[in-house]
């Protein structure tokens, strides 16, 4: 079926409100001393991206477990390794 | 002789020393009363003028280190994944799992809200949280009676293998 027009800007707009919220969720969880608005959707978490180490993926892990109550484990580390794909790991298993 | 021991007794402080590669001066629990291998557990620990750090933290004014409750939190925690270990391999929760012991690799929001003096019984309680890779979220309190002296929660590292 295909979608409407109105649904899928629909979907558009709570995809990046999701997005919205996960940047500030990672930037008061994580302390980071970044603006979230200024987060990338596919910005690297680690490395040159936001810079983030393997400790604040735990961190991050637990915080994503509190407020939407989806697991990251062992077998979805990749998850972690943009903004993008650790909401699309968040709206699979929500 | 175990009858002589109170009857929450779980692990006596030679359990513990099994479990635990800390030796005197830093083996600090002295015993765990409550254990659910890889969730939770509880341990007391009596603070005495004969510890040695007391003597130097400070000259006339004795308080048990706040750092020092931290750690005890820290091998309470491994000794929640060290049952954890020990049971899955089909062994009883007590078995020789010290060199599982890894690092503590972060200490967040730790609060000391009262000093913890000679004479004083610490109860600690730790709880395993999230787990990803090596690291392991801990969420810790002590209590001194009814007061909780201390919270903090940590991250630790359990090795697996001989890394």
């Amino acid at each position: 079926m295909a979608l409407t027009l109105a649904a899928t800007a629909e979907a558009a707009r709570a995809r990046q409100e999701v997005c919205a919220e996960m940047k500030t969720l990672l930037v008061e969880r994580l302390t980071l001393d970044v603006d979230a608005a200024l987060i990338g959707d596919d910005q690297p978490l680690f490395g040159r991206g936001l810079e983030l180490d393997s400790i604040d993926t735990l961190e991050l892990a637990m915080a994503v477990e509190e407020k939407y109550g989806v697991m990251i484990t062992d077998d979805d580390t990749d998850s972690l390794l943009s903004l993008n794909r650790l909401v699309d790991h968040v709206e699979a298993n929500r | 002789m175990t009858a002589a021991l109170a009857p929450a007794t779980l692990l006596t402080a030679d359990d513990i020393a099994r479990l635990l590669p800390h030796r005197y001066p830093f083996f600090l629990l002295d015993r765990v009363t409550g254990l659910e291998p890889g969730i939770s557990a509880t341990a007391i620990k009596n603070v005495s003028v004969a510890d040695p750090v007391l003597a130097g933290h400070f000259p006339g004014r004795m308080i048990y280190p706040g750092v020092l409750l931290v750690e005890c939190v820290a091998q309470l925690a491994a000794v929640i994944y060290g049952t954890a270990a020990a049971a899955s391999a089909g062994e009883d929760v007590v078995a020789d799992v010290a060199h599982r012991v890894g690092y503590l690799a972060e200490i967040r929001q730790a609060k000391f809200l009262r000093p913890v003096y000679p004479g004083d019984q610490v109860v600690f309680k730790a709880q395993s949280g999230t787990r990803l890779g090596a690291l392991i979220s801990v969420t810790g309190q002590a209590s001194v009676g009814r007061e909780v002296v201390m919270t903090a929660r940590l991250a630790v590292t359990e090795r697996d293998q001989e890394d």
